[in-house]
């Protein structure tokens, strides 16, 4: 067994009145891959965010990569979220206006330094070497989500973040991107936590939990 | 009232520590001796240089110097060019010599003799007393240490150059001169590029005037004649001016960044990548600020600043017959267009005058009072001497006749090494003229 | 990579740019403009307080003398008290004449004076007085009278007659002619362009009135009217009265002047002046208030229009945030966009600028205005302070932006 990459204890998280997310215990391992499934407002979406940096927890212990969420500062977050974990949307959110190999440089520019060569091979890698220089709106949904893997990946994260990435595809590109995940986290040995309500794709994972209403309910074993 | 004058120097004093304590970081001790011995041996170098040679002399070896310092920092700024765009460049010996606790003492005391040099001509002519050479160099160790102190509590990511280092220092060397006119090395220096490009084109380009030259067609004459216009000098200077602290930028611009090939992983390579750059911008910084201190250079040779010249009267006494004796060219220079006073005192009374030598370039002695005001006393100005009782401004032309609020002039002799005047003339003179109401000490205002 | 993403949002919102823009660069054109002529406007102010022109005019008193001075009193100006603050002095004798050239005909007046003429008076140093001395702003296009039949002509007479330097032009005067060659064409934005000017002598008997002159504008070197000086010597102490007494206030050297003029009335032209320079503070004040107010609009508009791109722009700001970006490097983005704008605003708004001061000045202050160096810094200036006050709002709720409320989904 390897080192645990995420802990969390009573973790919780209240929008007012409103409790998204009650106590939950949860240790992710190293290099697992975890889906996470429920319906809409079971609180999935919520934890994601938490573990993404995006958002901090309203009470409860949370260590992501031995870090202790709740002591980082905005730009600590910020930092966090560069250096720490790679996010994939359902709505891919691209920036409309740049082309895909510079959404990839993008990331880069906001890690470190740009670097045009770096940023190509990514995309060859997931195999969107021939539509470099397309802008988000002259490529498909598959190739969408798959130059946001690329921008995903492009800073070796630790964790990787999939907020219902194959929400939005057909078959066929779900299969495609998904295939596609399994290949990268064999060469970059990742941890991913992916939030789905599609049981075929979070049969991908090692293990599946089950959020209800907030409250983790069930949780089982992939058999591979 | 003595320390306002020097801020201007002071200021750029405690640049110059700041700088070497970053500069040569580690060798803080060194640095301070050396800075703190070197101050007060540069004021006293100047007061005994000035000594030995009144005039303009002993200004001009002060400035040599400092030329020097500029000159020694385009050589640094070629090597550190050199050095970071050739790879083969033996830098190992130079390194090490930079780093050694010798080269940190000697760069702080040379550096601490010019400033405390260039600050000391600030007061030679004006005061003749120790006290405020001492307060100077007392004022000037006290800013060293404050400028250490500054200096340890800055964030450690704020790295300064050998080449940085070097550029600050001169610059703030260069700024402190240029507000004494006669150290200025602006303007000289757009004079001699003026008379080199005329004699330049003289030497190369008259042999050439023939028509149908060979190389030179008559439409390059056209181009000649820029060298002739009146931009040249000052452009040109700029250009020599800022070059050495450009070349220092571009070199710390083109420095290799750590070698980062032998990396795999990408992330890992663009951070390493990242940090190197930001260090380079950091260390720019002091290269950057070198070239705003030399265009403030630039301003205050082009600009000076207009102040009234307000000197102190000296005292002076007479011979035994009762004759008073100025020299042209003795402690003050009688003919360099400044107003000079003198306090005599004989007997109980005392009485003031000042010596000033016309636009016109005759001397004239005159009286420290007109006939109607209270002798407050006269300073001057631009083109103008001011009465500092009625703020009447005199054209300096008209100083030596009588009238109006004009000064009244004293009978003199003018020989060939000095002016005579009787101490009895300008003791009644004064008693008939400045009355009763006369306040003669300190001075006027 | 921060241009590549500042070139391409600003390709991608021209609309919204340019209206950023176009509010910089009315910012800075006004603060040019206003700036340039309230500038310009005291820097006339301060020549005067430091008696360049004539702050001095004698004029002879009504009842004796027949309306004139005697030429030969003009000497002895330089022998008074405050001989040494009188920097120069010019006479000028007036007539009115019909004025011929080309076949064009116009009424006008012809003025006698002193352009630069070597003034010897016994016991004293030679000096040289005239128009060139107390009037140094005149811009002359040509050169001044050398000949007793050269002539100075205004600018606007000059383009009526259609003359120009080495013309010839005719002046009648009840009868008698004479006929002046112009040496010099005079351009000083006030009634001067509307004169012709000759030496006194050619003048005097062209009038007949030989010897005669119908006023002197003195220059002197004074102590600026204070409290001090406005009071009445009457009331004042020994200690003060001689105070008073041995300073050169423009009223003690014009009562000096007076003394040896027989027949003339001194007249302190700052009584004028300093009421014209009374308005001309006010009217500073209010331009430096209009500018004020027009880069405070413009920063305004500014900050409505960036805030108005920021609906459209916070989910790619959230994502840039999502992605890892810190405060500071969302800053840099903003900034640096605003920053390109204002630079090229204030590039466009100075010249637009520099035109409108033209403009204003030759249409409200009937002169023409050169405009200094210091107004192209102070533009850029005035469009950075407009750009970052404008964007300051803007910025601070792009920084408040929140990736998940954005970014749902």
């Amino acid at each position: 067994m390897s080192t645990t990459i995420i802990e969390t204890g009573g973790l919780t998280r209240n929008y007012g009145d409103i409790c998204a997310l009650k106590p939950l215990d949860l240790k992710v391992p190293e290099g697992e891959w975890l889906s996470v499934m429920g319906h809409s407002g079971s609180g999935k979406s919520t934890l994601l965010n938490l573990l993404g940096g995006l958002d901090r927890p309203s009470n409860g212990s949370l260590r992501v990569g031995g870090e202790d969420m709740q002591g980082l500062t905005e730009d600590g977050l910020a930092r966090f979220r560069r250096e720490f974990v790679g996010i994939i949307f359902q709505q891919h959110h691209l920036i409309p206006y740049l082309t895909a190999v510079e959404n990839v440089m993008m990331a880069q520019y906001f890690h470190s330094v740009p670097d045009e060569a770096e940023a190509r091979l990514a995309l060859e890698r997931v195999g969107l070497g021939h539509r470099l220089k397309n802008r988000p709106s002259e490529l498909s949904g598959g190739e969408q989500q798959r130059v946001c893997i690329a921008r995903a990946i492009i800073n070796s994260p630790k964790l990787l973040l999939g907020d219902e990435p194959t929400g939005n595809l057909d078959h066929k590109s779900t299969l495609m991107v998904m295939e596609l995940l399994k290949e990268l986290r064999a060469e970059e040995r990742f941890t991913i936590v992916m939030v789905t309500h599609n049981p075929e794709v979070a049969a991908w994972g090692d293990r599946t939990i089950y959020l209800d209403d907030g409250i983790l309910v069930r949780e089982e074993r992939t058999r591979s | 009232m003595v320390l306002a004058k020097l801020a201007p120097h002071l200021l750029s004093w405690a640049g110059i520590v700041l700088a070497m304590g970053r500069g040569f970081s580690g060798r803080r001790s060194v640095v301070a001796a050396g800075a703190i011995v070197g101050f007060p041996l540069g004021v006293a170098g100047a007061c005994l240089l000035s000594r030995a040679y009144p005039g303009d002399f002993s200004f001009a070896i002060i400035r040599d110097i400092v030329g020097g310092s500029f000159l020694l920092l385009w050589g640094g700024a070629v090597a550190a060019i050199y050095s970071s765009t050739v790879r083969e460049f033996p830098r190992s010996w130079g390194e090490r010599l930079a780093n050694s606790p010798f080269c940190a003492g000697a760069v702080a005391l040379s550096s601490g003799m010019i400033a405390g040099a260039i600050s000391a001509c600030r007061l030679v002519g004006t005061y003749n007393t120790l006290p405020p050479f001492l307060l100077l160099a007392l004022a000037a160790s006290i800013l060293a240490l404050a400028a250490l102190a500054v200096e340890r509590a800055l964030a450690a990511s704020f790295p300064v150059s050998h080449s940085g280092l070097m550029a600050s220092v001169v610059a703030l060397l260069l700024f402190s001169a240029s507000s004494i006119i006669r150290l200025d090395l602006f303007s000289p220096l757009t004079m001699k590029l003026m008379k080199f490009s005329h004699d330049f084109v003289h030497q190369f380009f008259e042999s050439m005037l023939i028509p149908d030259h060979l190389f030179i067609r008559t439409y390059l004459w056209g181009y000649i004649g820029l060298l002739f216009g009146n931009g040249v000098g000052f452009w040109g200077a700029l250009i020599l001016w800022f070059t050495p602290a450009v070349l220092v930028a571009l070199a710390i611009q083109w420095e290799r960044l750590p070698s980062v090939a032998h990396i795999r992983q990408g992330a890992q390579r663009r951070r390493l990548l990242a940090t190197g750059i930001r260090a380079r911008r950091f260390r720019l910084v002091i290269p950057v600020l070198a070239m705003v201190v030399l265009a403030a250079a630039v301003y205050r040779s082009r600009f000076p600043s207009v102040e009234y010249w307000d000197p102190k009267p000296l005292p002076i006494s007479a011979s035994p017959s009762g004759d008073i004796f100025i020299p042209k060219k003795g402690d003050v220079d009688l003919e360099d267009g400044k107003l000079h006073k003198y306090l005599f005192k004989q007997g109980g009374r005392e009485a003031r005058f000042f010596v000033l030598m016309t636009p016109a370039g005759k001397l004239t002695v005159d009286l420290d009072a007109c006939a109607i005001c209270k002798p407050d006393g006269y300073g001057q100005a631009e083109g103008t001497v001011i009465c500092y009782y009625c703020k009447t401004l005199i054209p300096l032309e008209t100083v030596g006749q009588p009238g109006g609020c004009n000064p009244i002039p004293l009978p003199f002799t003018e020989k060939e090494d000095g002016v005579h005047i009787d101490g009895l003339t300008l003791l009644n003179m004064w008693g008939t003229n400045a009355q009763s109401t006369a306040r003669v000490k300190g001075g006027g205002k | 990579m921060l241009f590549r993403i500042l070139k391409n949002s600003f390709l991608k919102r021209p609309k919204a740019v340019f209206l950023v823009f176009l509010s910089i660069t009315m910012g800075a054109a006004v603060a040019t403009a206003f700036l340039g002529i309230a500038g310009e406007v005291s820097h006339k102010m301060a020549l005067e307080l430091r008696s360049y022109g004539a702050n001095i005019l004698l004029e002879p008193s009504a009842l004796e003398g027949g309306g004139f001075l005697r030429e030969e009193d003009l000497p002895k100006i330089k022998t008074v008290f405050w001989k040494y603050n009188i920097t120069g002095f010019t006479p000028y004798l007036f007539g009115v004449a019909e004025f011929s050239a080309n076949g064009k005909h116009e009424r006008g007046i012809v003025s006698g004076t002193w352009f630069n003429k070597e003034l010897v008076v016994p016991g004293e140093e030679s000096t040289v007085q005239g128009i060139k001395v107390i009037a140094p702003w005149w811009d002359v296009q040509g050169g001044w009278p050398q000949a007793a039949d050269d002539a100075v002509i205004g600018a606007a007479l000059a383009k009526r007659l259609g003359l120009s330097v080495g013309g010839q032009v005719e002046a009648t005067v009840r009868g008698t002619g004479q006929r002046f060659r112009v040496a010099g064409i005079v351009t000083t934005g006030g009634y001067e362009e509307e004169q012709v000017f000759a030496p006194l002598v050619t003048v005097q008997s062209l009038l007949r009135q030989q010897g005669k002159v119908s006023r002197v504008l003195v220059s002197a070197l004074t102590v600026p009217m204070d409290a001090f000086g406005r009071k009445d010597p009457a009331t004042m102490s020994k200690d003060e009265y001689e105070k008073w007494y041995c300073t050169a206030y423009v009223t003690s050297v014009a009562k000096n002047v007076e003394e040896v003029m027989a027949g003339s009335r001194a007249k302190p032209i700052w009584q004028i002046a300093s009421a014209e320079g009374a308005l001309l503070k006010k009217l500073n004040s209010v331009m430096l208030l209009l500018t004020i107010l027009a880069l405070g609009a413009s920063a305004t508009a500014v900050s409505t229009s960036l805030m108005a791109s920021m609906a459209e722009r916070s989910p790619e700001i959230a994502l840039m945030k999502a992605v890892g970006a810190d405060r500071f490097q969302i800053t840099a983005i903003f900034v640096g966009e605003t920053l390109i704008i204002s630079l090229c605003g204030g590039v466009i708004g100075y010249l637009l600028g520099d035109q409108l001061a033209e403009l204003i000045s030759r249409t409200v202050f009937n002169s023409t205005i050169a405009s200094p160096l210091w107004l192209f810094p102070t533009a850029i200036v005035s469009a950075f302070v407009v750009a970052v006050a404008g964007s300051v709002a803007p910025l601070r709720r792009a920084l408040r932006i929140e990736p998940v409320r954005v970014l749902k989904g």
